[in-house]
């Protein structure tokens, strides 16, 4: 270990500052300076293309440009000609989603993945563009944008909707000193911004309209936003740094440098320093103009991130940031914080010295803050010994805290596992910690797959908890394509081997994506696994295997699914062959035929014939009579009621079919009788009061309206019985208040239901004395004496009801009286006498 | 709106079904933004009211509350969100506001909204106007409605004839959504009964959902609340409902009809002093029935013969108190504050006393009295031939068709269909006596299996005989058995509920009496069983306190009555009874609405 950790620091006024040596580049004969090179945030891969625009010694290479994509340790992912066309190549970049961007003059944008493999899909920014041709290009994580050769700005503000939008025209003459973005994400339009430094000036350029900034220190040759958005730092012609507010509202520095010549890079590391790098010398001004220098012998490339830069050059990749607090707390020199005596007692502790003891006593109480800086201090850490002694002090002052938050040491604990496992040089990843909280675990995950590092990936996932299946869906879909001479069955069984360690996968999209690369019987076998049928049968109706992902929908029972599959079948298949899968399928023809009724009738009288099920076929029919007599206008006339008798006719006949129907070939053939029947009784009354009435209600509108031959003739046409005839006549003659009709026709012959019918209707019309004429013919003195009690005769209902010495009755009687009227204690007296007896 | 149930006590706290309810409904009228009209399904509007007050629309953004009619709502408000069940003939009357609106040239944004989710024949509709119009879809998740504190429904009216009729077995995948999304709260239930059917067919798609359902991470397996699930389906007794309910609440429910848990009565019903003023008058008062009244709770489920004196012991005790307290001087301030607490009860018992006169009007007629005779009979099932006379009367007289078809029903179902000649009689009866449009309603009873012709001999009386529905003796006031909730029979539901906890149940012979598959299933998942056992808190040691008690999820597929509700509550509040009922059903029902949902009305679309 150094003497000192903090003499390598450097101090920048009240701060200090490291350079961490991260990897040495193990590429060969690289040359930055011969290249266009981008470089990725968050540790990501190294494009890089020759630059045309140099004059450049070919030495033992081809003469033809190659794209040479790389780890940022400078491992080889892929190397592929650069043959593209249209014109030359005037920027790379990378986006968010770690895919690599080259726009070329012709304002086409060409899409690589990390294994140098061409996207298909294209980018244009349009035929204006094209026309002028491409001047100079921005790229930033989620858009770009570009300036032409007459000085017209077009813009890809977002690449996931991917639209080109033309910005104002500046009206330049000349094209800008330079030009920087504001993304859309740090304005207050939340529409991008472009920064164009014009004269002393800068312009300001939105989709709508252009502002000058009335800006007087300029010209500016270079200017770099701050990765928070808030900051502008810019360079002017004679070779002054100023830091102004994004809005020029206000200068937070100034600073003049020793150079005219603007610098080659011009970078912020951090939100309080800015880079400057010029040939061989690389300067830091901090936030109050103090400054840092730095030689290099060798051409160099600065990549911003959160929390500092990353600096690459030939041979090494470092990583230049300000010394964390918890850091400097412990390792300043001199320090005597608690997190420093802590450091002091573990080292003591080693030693086998009691200067630990007294270390330790000395900030007892200040103990959990001394570990909590230890812990975060060795999450700082590159160097995994380093962590590991700054891990081990922390455990050692914990020993002592009474209470300590036991997640924070596991937590980092397993926040640097993962980051040493992906800072390995084989990855190649250099995370710190603050940029791995910013990206998140799951996008690290999916970094990782898509760089085809499925087993690291897997096991992250697996260590910290996350989802393995993203992991495993994409290792699948990896194999499937990478396995295309490996036979379906064996191909399978790898799949199956990896995929069931992690149950509830979605098997579905890994069969999707079989079906995509042309393997359908793999896809099929791979779909049998997958449990929810919401995946499967959409995905098999799309594979052609319409009937099979019914039998899938049926098995689920979700009714949507088996609709889905119905109605697609429907739409694909003759109509023959859809009736039979259908009626195959007890569960399907239900659900077809549910939605036939309300949608499309005549399909299903086709659909029931063409099944045999004729019964069936005749209920369509009937219902569509019964749909006539909705939109009768007026329904005397004869004429309208031609259509409804005819699709009860061929109901009728339908039933008469099978020897089981033969009630409702009967019944159908009545209604249809019964119709004509009202008709002519509806021309014959003129009165519209017959159609759509029952048989019973038919007799009894005749009887009240007094055509007693009439409902004579229904009686007999419709062979009614007498009983039912008999209730019909009274109630009608009840009602009708025809008084003597009713006595008559009681008379008639002794009635085949009693003459407790009579007896009702009279008092439902309120007329007591009539009903009493039919009382007393009553023969059961029950009910007898529940007639009495109900027309109010309770002397009378009490004898009766002693008659039928029916204790239960004259209780419910007595509480249809009430309990103090004098009828009530007539009742109970009857009651105690039965009683007695 | 009235104030929504209090769900706080129940045996699992049913709040969070509500609040997530109350979450989800928030979301999805946010989903559009700024001011809004919300246009109801009209057979959304009951349950609804139980889950929100009118103040969570607002919050959200509505402005004012249409129903869905043949005519577009006319408003000036661009946002329309319609909220509906998904239904076709709904989505017709959608599509044709929204071409209406565009043939004005209104320019406005449309969301559908579906409970309790999207499905394809319903979009194919909506498709016809998503091209024109700013149309969008959503869900509106809501499964079960929580009506008290014990009860949940799906509230789909249709479900008992849409799968016994049309075989259309939607429903019974949204009750297995809707118990898995109640297992996503309360923990995976870990024995499961059943017996019928749409029971058994319900626990396989449940079975298949939570095997298509990632194994949550160990840290978020939830400890099962819920014990035991037991499945019925209303097929296997369609005796029970076609008998006249004799609770409290079952006869308000006959009479005069409980819908989303309140009633709707005249005013003068309800003692108010008769207005002038006609209009007025005429505005039904609605009566919130919930267990957040005490004292109907304490009533509601006994016999409604007790329920007047229990009413009239009430009020004799409260006079008694007021003579106490205008009587003695030394009464002390604490007394007279007891006696102030207890008047709080008056309202209640005023509203319950209205009522109960209200029904005796209705119980004490001797039509109504003859017919619970009667249903006494077909349920003893020994004088057919009465029976049979008694309904061919009834039709004759063209009485209700609901309550003739009640009768009929019973009188099928207990003789296991009609003899041919009887069968062909009645059905032409009530052909000639009712119409030929019941052709439809004949046939949806004859797919239901509950009016048809006579095959082979019933084997009522083996089962009648076989789980004592008709017990010697009955005790109306003090009962002792189930059978008190109709006067002497015991519902066969709920003694099959009572089997399922004798453990009695595959190996039950005359359960194989009974229509449909008899199941039993226990979660394998051993962690499951870990970490309830864990849960059983031990600080119940002390004797004679209860040990605890073990929630049994109840479900009847295809609709519950209340009497069969206030059965299981009796159930559980019997001694030595170590278990809490959650009753969860399709709908509530009673003989009448469930016969309604069978006529089929031909001439309306």
């Amino acid at each position: 270990m150094a003497i000192s950790i903090a003499a390598e620091w450097e101090a920048l006024y009240n701060r200090y500052y490291r350079k961490l040596e991260v990897y040495t580049m193990c590429w060969n004969g690289i040359d930055l300076s011969r290249h266009k090179v981008a470089c990725a945030r968050f540790g990501g891969p190294i494009a890089m293309v020759r630059d045309e625009s140099k004059m450049v010694q070919l030495r033992a290479e081809s003469a033809r440009a190659k794209l040479l994509l790389f780890s940022a340790s400078g491992k080889l992912l892929s190397s592929v000609p650069w043959d593209r066309p249209g014109g030359r190549l005037i920027t790379l970049g990378w986006t968010d989603e770690e895919i690599l961007l080259a726009v070329v003059h012709d304002g086409t944008v060409f899409q690589y993945n990390i294994h140098g493999e061409l996207i298909p899909e294209q980018l244009s920014l349009g035929q204006e563009c094209w026309d002028q041709g491409v001047a100079d290009c921005i790229i930033w994580g989620s858009g770009l944008v570009v300036i032409t050769e007459q000085n017209q700005l077009f813009s890809i503000p977002n690449l996931e909707t991917k639209k080109v939008v033309k910005l104002a025209d500046p009206h330049l003459e000349d094209p800008p000193h330079c030009m920087a973005v504001v993304e859309p994400q740090y304005t207050f339009s939340g529409k991008l911004e472009v920064l164009l430094a014009v004269g002393p000036s800068v312009l300001v350029v939105d989709e709508d309209n252009f502002q000058d900034q009335m800006v007087d220190f300029g010209p500016i040759q270079k200017m770099t936003l701050s990765s928070n958005g808030n900051f502008l730092a810019c360079f002017t012609h004679d070779g002054r740094l100023l830091v102004v507010l994004t809005d020029f509202s206000k200068t937070l520095l100034e600073h003049t440098t020793e150079s005219a010549l603007p610098p080659e890079q011009l970078v912020w590391c951090g939100v309080d320093s800015v880079l400057l790098y010029w040939e061989e010398q690389l300067v830091m001004v901090g936030p109050y103009g103090d400054v840092v220098r730095f030689s290099y012998d060798e051409p160099i490339v600065l990549t911003p991130e959160c929390d500092g830069v990353r600096i690459l050059s030939n041979t090494y990749m470092e990583f230049l940031q300000r010394v964390p607090d918890s850091t400097v707390s412990i390792f300043k020199i001199g320090s005597t914080s608690p997190a420093a005596m802590l450091y002091d007692a573990l080292e003591q502790f080693d030693k086998r010295s009691a200067k630990a003891d007294e270390n330790i006593r000395l900030i007892s109480d200040k103990l959990p803050e001394a570990v909590g800086d230890c812990i975060d201090a060795a999450g700082h850490e590159f160097d995994i010994s380093l962590q590991r002694t700054l891990l081990r002090a922390a455990a050692y002052g914990r020993a002592f805290c009474r209470k300590f938050d036991r997640d924070q040491f596991q937590d980092m604990c397993r926040t640097l596992r993962v980051l040493n496992a992906v800072r390995q040089f084989e990855i190649g990843i250099p995370l710190s910690i603050q940029q791995f909280k910013d990206l998140t675990a799951p996008v690290l995950v999916a970094r990782l797959v898509n760089a085809h590092r499925h087993l690291l990936a897997l096991r992250i996932s697996e260590y910290l908890d996350l989802s393995k299946e993203v992991v495993l869906v994409h290792w699948a879909c990896t194999k499937i394509i990478a396995s295309s001479d490996v036979p379906d069955a064996i191909l399978l069984d790898v799949l199956l081997e990896k995929l069931k360690v992690c149950p509830g996968i979605s098997y579905a999209t890994v069969a999707a994506d079989a079906h995509r690369n042309g393997r359908q019987k793999l896809a099929a076998l791979l779909l049998d696994y997958e449990p929810r049928a919401s995946e499967q049968v959409p995905l098999l109706t799309s594979m052609g295997e319409e009937e099979r992902a019914l039998v899938k929908a049926i098995e689920s029972g979700d009714t949507d699914l088996v609709y889905f599959s119905i109605l697609h079948i429907w739409r694909q298949k003759p109509l023959p062959d859809f009736f039979r899968i259908i009626q195959a399928k007890s569960l399907a023809r239900h659900l077809f035929v549910a939605y036939a009724r309300q949608n499309d009738p005549e399909i299903l009288k086709k659909f029931f014939i063409s099944i045999g099920q004729l019964q069936s076929a005749a209920e369509v029919f009937l219902k569509e009579s019964w749909s006539y007599s909705r939109n009768m206008g007026t329904r005397s006339g004869s004429a309208l009621q031609g259509p409804r008798l005819k699709a009860i006719d061929q109901a009728s006949e339908l039933y008469a079919q099978t020897k089981e129907h033969m009630f409702e070939a009967k019944a159908a053939e009545e209604q249809g009788k019964l119709l004509k029947l009202q008709q002519e009784l509806e021309i014959s009354t003129g009165q519209p009061i017959f159609v759509d009435s029952s048989v019973s209600d038919t007799i009894r509108t005749l009887i009240t309206l007094g055509n007693h031959r009439a409902a004579q003739r229904v009686k007999v046409d419709f062979k009614v019985p007498d009983k039912r005839y008999y209730w019909l006549k009274v109630f009608a003659l009840a009602t009708a208040k025809q008084w003597d009709a009713l006595e008559k026709f009681s008379k008639e012959r002794k009635p085949p239901i009693g003459y407790k019918p009579f007896v009702e209707a009279c008092i439902e019309e309120e007329e007591n004395q009539e009903a009493l004429k039919y009382i007393v013919k009553l023969t059961n003195p029950e009910e007898r004496a529940e007639a009495y009690a109900r027309i109010g005769m309770v002397k009378e209902a009490t004898e009766a009801a002693a008659q039928a010495k029916d204790n239960e009755l004259l209780g419910r009687l007595r509480s249809t009286f009430g309990q103090n009227t004098p009828a009530g204690a007539l009742f109970d007296s009857l009651r105690d006498r039965l009683s007695l007896t | 709106m009235a104030q929504l149930p209090n769900l706080d006590n129940g045996p699992v706290n049913l709040s969070n079904l509500r609040e997530q309810a109350q979450r989800e409904l928030g979301e999805v009228l946010d989903s559009m933004r700024g001011k809004k009209v919300l246009v109801l399904d009209p057979q959304l509007s009951g349950p609804l009211a139980l889950i929100a007050q009118t103040s969570l629309l607002k919050e959200h953004g509505v402005e004012n509350l249409y129903y869905v009619d043949a005519d577009p709502v006319q408003t000036e408000c661009k946002n329309v969100i319609y909220l509906v069940r998904p239904r076709i003939p709904l989505m017709k009357q959608i599509v044709a506001h929204i071409e209406q609106d565009n043939g004005r040239q209104l320019q406005k944004s449309y969301s559908v909204i579906f409970m309790p989710r999207r499905t394809i024949v319903c979009e194919k509709v909506l498709d016809e106007v998503k091209a024109v119009g700013n149309v969008t879809i959503r869900e509106f998740p809501l499964y079960f409605i929580p009506f008290d504190e014990d009860v949940l429904s799906l509230e789909l009216e249709r479900s008992f004839k849409e799968t016994k009729v049309d075989g259309d077995t939607s429903s019974l995948w949204y009750m297995a959504r809707a118990i898995t999304k109640l297992q996503e709260l309360y923990g995976v239930i870990p024995n499961v009964k059943g017996k019928g059917k749409a029971a058994s067919q319900v626990s396989d798609i449940l079975l298949r959902m939570q095997r298509e359902q990632a194994p949550p991470l160990p840290a978020s397996a939830k400890p099962p609340e819920i014990d035991t699930l037991i499945l019925i389906d209303r097929q296997v007794d369609m005796v029970t409902p076609m008998c006249s309910q004799l609770t409290y609440e079952g006869v308000i429910d006959e009479f005069i009809q409980i819908n989303n848990g309140a009633v709707e009565v005249e005013p003068s019903v309800m003692g108010a002093p008769p207005s002038n003023n006609a209009q007025v008058s005429t505005k039904k008062v609605k009566v919130p029935l919930n267990s957040s009244d005490k004292l109907y709770r304490e009533i509601r489920d006994l016999n409604f013969g007790v329920v007047g004196q229990v009413l009239r012991q009430k009020a004799v005790s409260i006079k008694q108190d007021y003579s106490d307290v205008t009587a003695a001087d030394n009464q002390s301030i604490s007394d007279v504050k007891d006696f102030v607490k207890k008047l709080n009860v008056l309202p209640e018992i005023t509203r319950h006393v209205n009522i109960a006169q209200h029904l005796s009007k209705f119980t004490t007629k001797p039509t109504f009295l003859s017919r619970l005779s009667m249903e006494q009979t077909l349920v003893e099932g020994q004088n057919y031939d009465a029976s049979f006379t008694y309904v061919e009367e009834m039709i004759h007289r063209q009485e209700p068709i609901e309550s003739v078809l009640r009768l009929l029903i019973l009188l099928s179902v207990t003789n296991n269909g009609l003899p041919k000649k009887h069968y062909d009689y009645l059905r032409r009866e009530l052909l000639h006596s009712y119409g030929f449009e019941h052709m439809f309603t004949l046939s949806n009873l004859e797919k239901a299996g509950l009016l048809i012709k006579q095959e082979a001999k019933s084997n009522w009386q083996a089962v009648k005989k076989g789980i004592n529905l008709v017990p010697e003796e009955n005790d109306d006031i003090n009962p002792s058995d189930i059978a008190y909730v109709f006067s002497g029979y015991a519902p066969l539901s709920i003694r099959l509920v009572q089997w399922a906890l004798r453990g009695e149940w595959q190996q039950s012979e005359f359960l194989r009496l009974l229509p449909g598959a008899t199941f039993e299933r226990f979660e394998k998942n051993q962690e499951v069983n870990i970490i309830r056992r864990e849960t059983v808190p031990s600080t119940d040691s002390v004797p004679g306190t209860d040990a605890r008690r073990l929630v049994i999820l109840v479900i009847f597929i295809g609709g519950v009555t209340f009497a069969e509700i206030s059965a299981l509550r009796f159930l559980e509040s019997q001694e030595g009874m170590k278990y809490d009922f959650i009753i969860a059903t399709t709908k509530l029902v009673n003989g009448t609405t469930l016969v309604k949902s069978l006529i089929d009305d031909p001439s309306a679309s």
